[in-house]
C-alpha cells in the first residue's frame, strides 16, 4: 500500500494492487518527514484498465476472460484498489506522495477508539472494520458481546464500541436518530439495557408500550443471558402512577389542562381565577360545576327564585353559593370557558390521571432502577410534563441546596429517556412539555439530569433541543430533509451522508462532541427482546393450530365421529367442557381438519365417518 | 450553432454521390453471387467453432501465448523537427509479469548512417527508417519472447508481410527460430489493405469498371460470426514470400480481419483462426482480448513523453527544435 497522486495536508489517496480496502478502515501512513500519520478510509475503489466501462464499447464477455484464464493470464490480477483516506489530524505538510500505508496495531489506536473501561462504560456495540487491529486487543476487551449478522449471532471480533457515560458530565445529551426499521428501537434498547446494567436512575416515557425488559433475547447462550427483572419497573399512567391533585400547582393544572391542544385565553384566566391551589379535585370541580349551573340559570333574579322556591335547606344552602359564585366570576369568567375546562378536566379524570401518585417513581429511581412510563402519547404529554417538572426541580432544589450549603432532601441525578421525542418537544409549537425538556437540555448539564432522545423525524424536533444533544446515533435514514438536518447539525461528512439511505439495520454513525468526528458502529445484540417481536402473520397461524389443536382435544375420545350422530356428541360435549357448537359450525369444523389433514373421513352410502 | 460554408456543404454532398457512383456497381452485387464467386476463386468459406477448454489448457501445457505490439508517439512539428518514440512490447499470457519492452527513437536531426537507404527523396527516405525502427525493435522482443518463454505461438500484431519488408534480416532470424523450435507464429491484421477480390473480379470481367476495390469493402458484411475464407496460394501475392493467410468475421460487428501465417505451418492455420475467434469478444470490434490488453500496455501517452522530453532535454534543445507553433495554439 502506498500513497499515490495528489495530495493535501488533509487527503490523499492509497493505491495497492493486492489489497482491497474497506471503508471506515483505520491505517497508518508512514511519511518519511512527518512520522507516522493516522487516518481513516472514506472512499474505496477497485478497478481493472482492461475492464472498462463502455456503454458502447466493446466488453470483454466472460467466455473471453475464461480462455484468457485457460491459457494461463488471470485478468483480474490486474485489479488495483484505491482508497481516499482522511486523516484524523491535519498534517503540518502535504503527505509525500509514495509514502507506505500499513495497518495500525491495537496500541496505536487505543486512545482513540476506547474512551472508558467495558465495567465503567456502555458497552453498545463494536466499531466495523477494526477486526485487523482487535487482533492484540487486551483480554479486557475482548468477548464482550455478540453481534447479530444476516440472522445469525456472531461472537465479537472487532474492537468494542463503549461509550464514557461520564463525559456526560461536560456532553450530556444524546440524540438517536433513524428511520422506522434502522435499528434506532433495537439501539435505544441495548442503550437501557446498559444503563440498567449501571443502576443509573433512568426515566423512560415510552408510548409503544416495547421498553420491557422480562424477555430474554433466545438467541443468546444460556450462560450469557442476563436478568433484568429487577432493574427495571413498567408503570401505567392512571394505573400504576399518576398526579396526586392536591401536590398541584396553578402552573401544573394549567400544563396538565394545555397538554393536548393550548387553553385559550380566556380558559387560562379561568384557572387562575377560580383553582386555589393545594386543592382536592372535588372542591376545585364543585366550584366549576356550580359557576356553570349559576350561569346556565341566566340572571341575577332567576337563581334567587331558585334559592326562594329550595325545598330544603341543602339545596338552598347550594343555590346560595351558587349565587356568590355568580357574584363573584361570572362578569370575569365567560360560560363557554369554564364548560371547556370541565370538559378537559372530567377526561383527565376518566383517563385516571387523577386517582394515583408518582411515589412509584421516586422511589424507583432512588434506587437506581430503570422506569417505564407508559401510555398513549397524549397521555404521557400530559403527564410526563408534570412529572418530569416535579423530577427536575426535586434535583434541582438538591443541588441548589448544596451550593447555598442549606439543606434538602437527596434527589439522585437521572438521565430522561424517550422515543418519537418529536411528539414531546416539537418544532414549530409549544406543548408544555416541550418547556421542561429545553430547560433540561439547557441546564441540565449542572444539575446531572439528561436527555437521550429518539426520533425518526430529527427535522421535526425542536432545534434549540436538537442543537443541545452532544452525542448523536444516526442510523438509516432516507428522507432527504431529515439527512439535511442531520448534515446541519452534526460532524459527518459528506460521504459519510451519501451513505445514510443504505446503512444495514443496526449500523450506525456516532457522533460525538468529545470525540470531534463521527465513528461507523454496529449495535451488539440486545439481549433482551421486544414484546411486539412477534409477527402479526405468524400469530394469525398460531392462534389458527391453537384453536384446531383445541377442537382435536375437544373431540379426541368421540371419534370416530357418525355423520348421522352430531347432536349427540355436541350434547357430550356440552356437558364435559360446556361449550356448546351448532351442527353446522361442528361439521365445519370436522371437515375443515379433514382438510388440513388432522382427521380422516369415510363415506358410507347413508354419511360420513370421522375417524383418526 | 456552427456557422456552416455553403460550398463546404455542396462540396460533401458531391463527395457522397461521387462515391456512390464509383461503388454503386459493388453495393449492388449479390451477396450469394459474390460468396459463390470468392468459392471458386479465392479459397473455401469455412464455418469454424471456438477452442474448447481442453484444446485451450493444451495451448497452456505447450507454454501459452506470446503478444507483441509496438507504438510510437510523436512529438514536434513538420519534417525534420520532430523526435519519434518507439516502444515494442511482448508479453506471454502465463509469465504476465515478465514482459519483454524494447525502445528506441529518431529524429531526422540526428543522422543514423547505418540505417540509410540511399533513397532519392529525404521525406522517402525518413518513412522508410521509421518503419524499419518499429519493425525491428517489434521483432527483436519476439525473437526474446520466443527464447525466454518457449510459448506455443506468437500472435504479432498486424501483417507478417511488414516485417519481410521492413526488417528483412532480423525477420528471418525470429521466423527460422520459430520454424525450428516449432512455434507457430502469426499475425493479426485489424484493418486489412488487400485488393485480391476486387482484382479478380475485375480480371474476371464481373466488374465493367478498371477501379481499385479493396477487399474489407467487399467482405464487410458478408461472413457470418465464425466463418473465415482460405486464400489459396495462387492469387496472393504474400504466397512468393512465404505466407498464407485467411480472412475472418471474428466478432458480430460486420467487418473482417485478416490472419497471416508461415508457409511452412500451414497446417496450423484453421487451429490458430479458432484461436483468434476464442480470445474476441463477440460484441467488440473483431480483435483478439489479448492483443488489445498488449496494445493497451505498450502505449505511451502523449502527456508521458511531453513530460520525460521536458525533464531530461535540455530547454533549448526542446523549445528550439521540437515545440511547434501548433503546440502553443490555445484558441
Amino acid at each position: 500500500m502506498k500513497v499515490v497522486g495528489i495530495t493535501t495536508q488533509q487527503e490523499v489517496y492509497v493505491g495497492s494492487k493486492e489489497r482491497n480496502f474497506r471503508i471506515n478502515e483505520f491505517l497508518i501512513i508512514e511519511d518519511p518527514y512527518q512520522g507516522d500519520l493516522i487516518g481513516e478510509v472514506v472512499e474505496a475503489q477497485s478497478y481493472n484498465k482492461y475492464m472498462p466501462l463502455s456503454m458502447h464499447g466493446e466488453l470483454a464477455d466472460s467466455s473471453v476472460i475464461n480462455s484468457l484464464k485457460a491459457i494461463g493470464y488471470n485478468i483480474e490480477e490486474d485489479t488495483i484498489y484505491i482508497a481516499k483516506i482522511r486523516l484524523l489530524n491535519e498534517a503540518l505538510y502535504p503527505i509525500e506522495s509514495g509514502s507506505d500505508v500499513r495497518i495500525p496495531s491495537f496500541e496505536e489506536v487505543k486512545d482513540l477508539m476506547i474512551r472508558s473501561s467495558a465495567d465503567e462504560g456502555l458497552v453498545l456495540g463494536i466499531i466495523k472494520n477494526t477486526d485487523q487491529m482487535a487482533e492484540n486487543m487486551d483480554e479486557e476487551y475482548k468477548d464482550l458481546l455478540y453481534t447479530f449478522e444476516e440472522g445469525k449471532l456472531k461472537k465479537q471480533r472487532d474492537i468494542p464500541y463503549i461509550f464514557d457515560i461520564k463525559s456526560m458530565h461536560q456532553y450530556p445529551h444524546i440524540g438517536v436518530f433513524g428511520g422506522s426499521g434502522s435499528g434506532k428501537s433495537f439501539g435505544l434498547r441495548v442503550i437501557l439495557e446498559e444503563l440498567m446494567e449501571l443502576n443509573i436512575p433512568t426515566l423512560v416515557l415510552d408510548p409503544h408500550f416495547e421498553m420491557d425488559f422480562s424477555q430474554i433475547s433466545p438467541y443468546l447462550p444460556k450462560e450469557k443471558a442476563k436478568d433484568y427483572k429487577d432493574r427495571f419497573k413498567c408503570l401505567q399512567v392512571g394505573h400504576h402512577v399518576g398526579v396526586r391533585f392536591e401536590d398541584l400547582s396553578r402552573s401544573d393544572i394549567k400544563n396538565l389542562l394545555g397538554a393536548s391542544s393550548p387553553l385559550t385565553d380566556a380558559m387560562s384566566n379561568v384557572v387562575d381565577i377560580l383553582f386555589r391551589g393545594r386543592e382536592s379535585y372535588n372542591s376545585f370541580y364543585n366550584r366549576l360545576k356550580m359557576l356553570a349551573e349559576a350561569q346556565e340559570e341566566g340572571s341575577l333574579d332567576r337563581i334567587q327564585r331558585r334559592i326562594d322556591e329550595s325545598a330544603n335547606d341543602l339545596d338552598r344552602e347550594g343555590w346560595q353559593k351558587r349565587k356568590e359564585l355568580f357574584l363573584n366570576y361570572d362578569k370575569t369568567c365567560p360560560y363557554s370557558s369554564v364548560r371547556g375546562i370541565i370538559w378537559r378536566l372530567t377526561r383527565l379524570e376518566n383517563e385516571g390521571i387523577f386517582s394515583k401518585d408518582i411515589r412509584p417513581i421516586e422511589e424507583g429511581l432512588h434506587m437506581g432502577k430503570l422506569i417505564v412510563v407508559q401510555g398513549s402519547t397524549r397521555i404521557l404529554q400530559v403527564f410526563s410534563t408534570y412529572l418530569l417538572n416535579n423530577l427536575y426541580h426535586k434535583r434541582r432544589d438538591y443541588k441548589d441546596a448544596q451550593y447555598k450549603n442549606t439543606t434538602a432532601e437527596y434527589f439522585p441525578p437521572f438521565i430522561v429517556v424517550t422515543d418519537e421525542a418529536h411528539n414531546f418537544a416539537p418544532k414549530g409549537y409549544e406543548p408544555p412539555s416541550k418547556s421542561i425538556l429545553k430547560e433540561i437540555s439547557q441546564e441540565g448539564r449542572k444539575y446531572g439530569a439528561f436527555l437521550i432522545l429518539a426520533t425518526q423525524r430529527p427535522t421535526l424536533l425542536d432545534e434549540t433541543i436538537t442543537a443541545q444533544l452532544n452525542t448523536k446515533f444516526i442510523f438509516r435514514t432516507v428522507r432527504a430533509s431529515d439527512i439535511e438536518t442531520i448534515k446541519e447539525e452534526t460532524d459527518i461528512t459528506v460521504e459519510e451522508a451519501r451513505r445514510l439511505p443504505y446503512l444495514r439495520t443496526g449500523d450506525v454513525f456516532i457522533s460525538e462532541a468529545s470525540l470531534g468526528r463521527t465513528i461507523f458502529a454496529r449495535i451488539r445484540a440486545a439481549n433482551t427482546t421486544s414484546p411486539h417481536r412477534e409477527n402479526p402473520f405468524d400469530e394469525l397461524r398460531n392462534k389458527l393450530m391453537e384453536d384446531d389443536n383445541k377442537f382435536l382435544q375437544v373431540i379426541q375420545d368421540k371419534l370416530p365421529i357418525n355423520g348421522d350422530d352430531f347432536i349427540n356428541v355436541i350434547k357430550e360435549i356440552e356437558k364435559e367442557t360446556g361449550e356448546t357448537y351448532p351442527i353446522t359450525l361442528f361439521e365445519e369444523k370436522l371437515e375443515d381438519l379433514v382438510e388440513k389433514g388432522l382427521l380422516k373421513k369415510k363415506k358410507t352410502p347413508f354419511f360420513n365417518i370421522y375417524t383418526k | 450553432m456552427y456557422n456552416v460554408n455553403e460550398e463546404l456543404k455542396e462540396k460533401i454532398i458531391n463527395l457522397n454521390k461521387l462515391l456512390l457512383d464509383k461503388y454503386r456497381e459493388i453495393f449492388s452485387l449479390d451477396g450469394t453471387t459474390l460468396r459463390n464467386f470468392i468459392q471458386r476463386e479465392i479459397g473455401e468459406v469455412k464455418k469454424i467453432n471456438r477452442l474448447s477448454q481442453e484444446e485451450l489448457s493444451h495451448i497452456t501445457k505447450k507454454g501459452g501465448l506470446l503478444g507483441v505490439d509496438g507504438s510510437n508517439n510523436r512529438v514536434g512539428g513538420a519534417y525534420p523537427h520532430f523526435v519519434e518514440i518507439y516502444q515494442a512490447l511482448a508479453k506471454s499470457t502465463i509469465h504476465a509479469n515478465e514482459p519483454i519492452y524494447k525502445t528506441d527513437f529518431y529524429s531526422p536531426l540526428c543522422p543514423e548512417n547505418e540505417n540509410r537507404d540511399n533513397l532519392e527523396n529525404p521525406l522517402e527516405e525518413d518513412q522508410s527508417i521509421r518503419s524499419k525502427k518499429l519493425s525491428t525493435i517489434e521483432v527483436e522482443v519476439a525473437l526474446e519472447g520466443v527464447r525466454r518463454f518457449k510459448p506455443y505461438a506468437v500472435i504479432m500484431d498486424g501483417s507478417l508481410i511488414r516485417y519481410d519488408i521492413e526488417c528483412y534480416d532480423r525477420w528471418q532470424e525470429l521466423r527460422e527460430e520459430c520454424e525450428e523450435k516449432n512455434i507457430i507464429l502469426i499475425g493479426v491484421i485489424k484493418d486489412i489493405k488487400t485488393y485480391i477480390i476486387g482484382d479478380l473480379l475485375v480480371k474476371n470481367g464481373l466488374l465493367s469498371k478498371r477501379e481499385l476495390f479493396y477487399d474489407r469493402e467487399l467482405l464487410y458484411g458478408l461472413l457470418e460470426y465464425g466463418e473465415i475464407i482460405e486464400i489459396s496460394a495462387g492469387v496472393t501475392k504474400k504466397a512468393q514470400e512465404g505466407f498464407a493467410s485467411l480472412f475472418m468475421r471474428s466478432s458480430k460487428a460486420p467487418s473482417v480481419i485478416g490472419m497471416d501465417i508461415l508457409d511452412s505451418q500451414r497446417e496450423y492455420l484453421e487451429e490458430m483462426a479458432r484461436l483468434v475467434l476464442t480470445l474476441t469478444p463477440q460484441d467488440g470490434r473483431g480483435v483478439p482480448l489479448w492483443i488489445d490488453i498488449v496494445d493497451r500496455e505498450v502505449r505511451i501517452t502523449d502527456q508521458l513523453i511531453r513530460g520525460l522530453l521536458e525533464s531530461y532535454l535540455d530547454r533549448e534543445i526542446l523549445e528550439k527544435l521540437f515545440i511547434s507553433e501548433r503546440d502553443k495554439r490555445t484558441l
